[in-house]
């Protein structure tokens, strides 16, 4: 038998493995010893005891997964990537713990348990920083992204992926307010920064931390994000305008909510009155009066040229 | 064109009830002493509840839906001979959003398959209820639009021409003001018709999906329609697994599919046909 | 072992036709990717508005005069709001406790005086055994009459006025003016219409959260619904201040006072509502889904006669119905461990005698617990039950009817009575203090449970209260004692 430490350990490992294989690196014992945070006798204890288990195989120095390790590491990796979809569209959590959040729950969650998950999530294709869920039968698509500092100066791109590890550099990408499925406009990149633009927002990053952003190029016509466009709560009680795009930080129930309601791009949107306490705020929308909090207005973009005038 | 033109009722009987006696009975309906069984469907606030005193009259009686902390009410009346039973299912703003409440009213229409499914709709704000009426005609071909509040929108000076809504639809549209009684008997007629198959639908299907979808959709179409020859709702199937919904996952897996197939087999077979046509011709 | 335990093997058991068709979902799936829900809900709304857009011809121009608009502000005024809600809540609970006077009189006097000793007189005639007599028509019948009788009125007339404010559409308005108060404490405005439920009575309370569509939000709802004092435990309220606070001023101020003090009592249920509500969101239910929608439906003239008529079946009947089988158990119980007797002393002595040192250290006594333990399915018996085993313990039986049988006297009588049973001035204030901080009746325990269908939460929602009641009562104990060694 195996303890539940171990059983830890060793999935650390194979998504060690699993991660040097994808990326070019070379998974050896101390790179594995160096992750784990363990000594090298440890790290070679573990490593053999899996190998017993025909998880993985030495060729020279280097470690590699056999099938069932790589199956065995794409199930942990599901069960880390819909965690974390799970805190991102279900929970209050924000998105700082999401990733230690799930390093934990990936080692205790059953297979039933994950199944379980999957479902009540509606099956999700990607967790919330845009990497593949591999599906339970371990087929998964990549992102097929490409870094953030291979655009040109003046190229759309969608962010597809936002790497979560080192924690330091995810915090501030986080800070910065960045996320997958937005757009963004690359100005300019030197040595020493990269500047872009989100909307009207400028950003200005070191190349090594935005080399952890993954997008696609967008042709002219893709891109949405084009029209100036200002939050849902900047409108002014009685004046009129018409919706954009609903934020991608806006996930989950939440959004299928305001879908539901009739929230959509081209939606015209009527401010019509405040609560006396200050918030929320009621708004005319496909003629039903639907109070919304400041957070939640604050998630719908509009542009005040209304298009079509029908109320 | 893209609307699947074909006699409801498949079980080789025009006017023998359409609804899945097995079903039901898990679901939670007695159809001892009946004869027809209709659902109410509805937003919130759209005089729902009044349409269905206005029917039931004090023949109603409360409960929860089996295992489910959500009311339903239950009652019956009579028209043209036949025994009606009518279930008035929460209302919901959509049935694609995984709450309680639109599970049960979803499920309640695609595995009770009811004779009629009345879709009570706020005409002062028409489109956005048309979003629930769209999205009941994908499930079922059986239904009845009550135009209610007529009298409110009127005061509004607003005006629906009923009769092209009808034709958009291509289901029964009848203008209502239930506080007052006005267009019930109407009601009453038209539910009668569909339920009897004198009226036969040919509800809107939903077309101008993005190509992407398009595609995805007529793949699964397909396969759907080897397994589950004569399904209904098909498109709307496909739909839902695109979307990822476990409970239709589920009934995939355990085959509930086949129970809602109208098994005629010559219709079927025409339905497919029709469908594939429409596919190619997309 | 390690390398199967996580593997999911594909599902042999499935028909290969069903396997494709999730696989070929499942592939399809990630070509479409996770946008395919709102690809769909835009495609049917773009649908929507093009059969509406046809179908519906809107005035030229809008209207001069909007009703709607005209009433939502005023109602939702900065200046107006607040002052119109108070007011015509104000009036709510004013005709629910002016106008249940009667019907309760009446109901207590044919269920009491005219019923009972009818009963009795039957049971002799027939020859009943006294045990059986007193079990069913002293115990049960005695404890189910007093419920009717005491919780009848108010709800018959508080829901309906309710009901009639919500078919109408005020209700959602006063979710709107109060959400934001809720939201600092993490919860949703519509509680503030599950809470104003709970002052008729809880267990509608619990029920009445299932408006609030975010779980988390709705579970804080149920939880402190209890803190909203209700029809059952205002009577108690009223004599207690009444009899002991009303007392320490002159006489001309007795009235106002005591009533303050019961509003007091109140206010700091609602102030516990909005602190456990804080503490839970911030601590138990952090990670639980949060979703916040309010629609504000256009007003409508309710339809009085069948408003009255389906509030009266399904909130007064139904929760009536659930306290009467709660209430005829317990009718039973107070009238068994009055009777049943060991070694010459009754059950019931026993226990209050074990119950008395725990009892003092909360400023209580081992009669209140005592009652507070039998009288779980309904707060309406906790009084009747007091003075019936205060007679029982201190032998003053010119009050009263005997061992196990529930009564009411007049207000110098009750005072006279809990004097002699070691009541102070101390011990009043903990028994309203308790009587606002203790578990919910049985009717809404079971409720909880029906409605979250969990036993940790039906848990927590009952022993909490009751955990803060004894800190509070031990807490206000400890400091009066000590202001009366000093004084």
């Amino acid at each position: 038998m195996i303890t539940v430490t171990e059983r830890i350990l060793s999935e650390d490992v194979l998504k060690h493995i699993y991660k040097c294989e994808g990326d070019g690196r070379r998974a050896t014992l101390d790179s594995i010893a160096g992750v784990l945070q363990i000594n090298q006798d440890e790290a070679s204890t573990l490593v053999s005891k899996m190998a017993a288990h025909d998880l993985l195989q030495l060729q020279g120095e280097e470690f590699h997964l056999t099938e069932a390790g790589q199956n065995y590491a794409l199930q942990v990796i599901r069960a880390h990537r819909l965690w974390e979809r799970y805190l991102a569209d279900e929970t209050g959590f924000d998105e700082a713990q999401w990733h230690t959040q799930a390093e934990h729950h990936e080692h205790h969650l059953s297979p039933d348990e994950i199944e379980a998950l999957s479902a009540r999530l509606g099956h999700p294709t990607h967790d919330p920083h845009g990497d593949p869920i591999p599906s339970a039968n371990g087929q998964y698509m990549p992102h097929g992204g490409q870094p953030l500092t291979s655009l040109e100066p003046g190229q759309y791109a969608r962010v597809v992926h936002i790497e979560d590890e080192p924690p330091i550099v995810y915090a501030q990408l986080v800070a910065e307010g960045l996320y997958p499925d937005i757009e963004l406009r690359l100005k300019e990149i030197s040595a020493e920064r990269v500047q872009f633009f989100v909307g009207e927002t400028e950003h200005l990053l070191a190349p090594i931390v935005a080399r952890n952003i993954s997008v696609r190029p967008l042709s002219p016509e893709e891109v949405t994000e084009l029209t100036p466009a200002e939050p849902l709560s900047s409108l002014k009680i009685g004046e009129t305008a018409q919706v954009v795009r609903l934020s991608p930080a806006c996930r989950g129930p939440e959004r299928r909510r305001f879908m539901d309601l009739g929230i959509l791009p081209g939606t015209v949107i009527k401010a019509e009155m405040v609560s006396p306490s200050g918030d929320p705020t009621a708004y005319l929308i496909r003629r039903s009066l639907i109070g919304l909090r400041k957070e939640q207005a604050d998630q719908i973009y509009i542009t005040r040229d209304v298009v079509s005038n029908r109320p | 064109m893209t609307t699947s033109v074909k006699i409801p009722a498949g079980h080789n009987c025009a006017t023998c009830p359409a609804h899945n006696l097995g079903n039901l009975t898990k679901l939670g309906i007695n159809m001892e002493n009946w004869d027809y069984v209709v659902a109410l469907a509805g937003n919130p606030n759209t005089g729902k509840s009044t349409i269905f005193n206005a029917l039931t009259g004090l023949r109603q009686h409360t409960g929860n839906w089996p295992g489910k902390t959500v009311t339903r009410a239950e009652g019956g009346f009579e028209f043209g001979g036949h025994r009606y039973k009518i279930v008035d299912l929460p209302g919901t703003y959509s049935l694609l959003s995984t709450s309680l409440d639109e599970e049960v009213a979803r499920n309640f229409i695609l595995f009770g398959q009811p004779d009629v499914t009345i879709i009570v709709a706020d005409a002062t704000r028409l489109e956005r209820n048309l979003n629930l009426v769209l999205q009941v005609l994908e499930i079922t071909d059986r239904a009845v639009v009550a135009l209610n509040l007529m009298d409110e929108a009127r005061r509004h000076g607003i005006t629906v021409d009923e009769r092209s809504l009808a034709r958009d639809l291509g289901v029964p549209v009848i203008p209502t003001a239930a506080r007052s009684r006005q267009g019930v008997p109407e009601l009453l007629q038209a539910v009668n018709d569909v339920a009897t198959g004198e009226y036969v639908c040919k509800p809107h299907r939903i077309k101008n999906e993005p190509p992407a979808l398009k595609s995805a959709i007529r793949a699964l179409v397909e396969q759907l329609e080897i397994a589950f020859p004569g399904l209904p709702n098909v498109r709307w199937v496909a739909l839902r697994l695109l979307d990822g919904d476990q409970r239709i996952i589920e009934a995939v897996k355990r085959g509930e599919l086949g129970d809602l197939t109208r098994d005629d087999p010559g219709q079927t077979n025409g339905d497919l046909v029709l469908q594939l046509q429409e596919v190619q011709h997309a | 072992m390690l390398n199967t335990g996580q593997m999911n093997p594909p599902d042999n058991a499935l028909p290969n036709a069903a396997q494709d068709i999730l696989d070929t979902a499942n592939r399809l799936r990630w070509e479409v990717g996770n946008s395919a829900h709102e690809k769909i809900v835009e495609t049917i709304y773009t649908d929507a508005a093009r059969i509406a857009d046809r179908a519906v011809v809107y005035p030229d121009t809008p209207p001069r005069f909007n009703l709607d608009r005209t009433i939502d502000h005023l109602v939702t005024s900065r200046i107006w709001g607040f002052p119109l809600m108070i007011l015509l809540f104000t009036l709510v609970f004013w005709i629910t406790i002016v106008g249940a006077n009667y019907p309760s009189a009446f109901l207590s006097w044919l269920l009491l005086d005219e019923v009972y000793p009818l009963l009795k007189e039957g049971s002799a005639f027939i020859g009943l055994p006294w045990w059986l007599d007193g079990l069913l028509l002293d115990g049960m019948y005695l404890a189910t009459a007093w419920v009717i009788a005491v919780m009848l009125p108010p709800m018959a007339i508080f829901f309906p006025l309710f009901t009639l404010l919500e078919d109408f559409g005020y209700l959602p308005r006063v979710a709107f003016n109060l959400d934001n108060i809720f939201k600092k404490s993490g919860a949703h405005g519509k509680q503030s219409l599950s809470m104003m439920m709970g002052f008729g009575c809880n267990a509608a309370g619990v029920v009445s959260t299932r408006v609030i569509d975010s779980p988390r939000e709705r579970l804080i709802a149920i939880i402190t619904n209890n803190f909203a004092l209700c029809n059952g435990r205002w009577p108690t309220q009223i004599l207690i201040a009444t009899l002991f606070v009303g007392a320490l001023v002159p006489a001309y101020l007795g009235g106002i006072i005591s009533a303050l003090a019961v509003v007091g009592v109140a206010m700091l249920g609602v102030l516990m509502s909005f602190a456990v509500s804080w503490s839970l969101s911030r601590t138990w239910l952090k990670g639980e889904a949060s979703t916040f929608s309010l629609e504000l439906p256009p007003y409508r003239p309710p339809r009085f006669w069948q408003t009255i008529y389906t509030s009266l079946i399904d909130r007064t009947i139904y929760v009536l119905w659930r306290a009467i089988v709660f209430a005829l158990p317990a009718g039973a119980a107070i009238w068994l461990i009055a009777n049943i007797t060991i070694g010459g002393t009754s059950l019931a002595a026993y226990m209050v005698n074990f119950l008395n040192p725990l009892g003092l250290i909360f400023g209580l006594n081992g009669v209140i617990l005592l009652a507070y333990v039998v009288a779980i399915p309904a707060n309406e018996i906790v009084i009747p039950t007091v003075l019936m085993l205060t007679v029982l313990m201190t032998g003053a039986s010119q009050y009263g009817a005997g061992a196990g049988v529930m009564f009411e006297a007049s207000h110098q009588e009750t005072m006279t009575l809990l004097q002699a049973g070691g009541w102070t001035l101390l011990t009043a204030v903990n028994l309203m203090l308790f009587s606002l901080l203790h578990n919910p009746c049985s009717t809404t325990i079971y409720t909880i449970y029906k409605e979250t269908g969990s036993r940790r939460w039906t848990t927590v929602a009952a022993l909490l209260p009751l955990v803060m009641g004894f800190a509070v009562t031990f807490i206000v104990a400890q400091v009066w004692r000590l202001f009366s060694l000093m004084g």
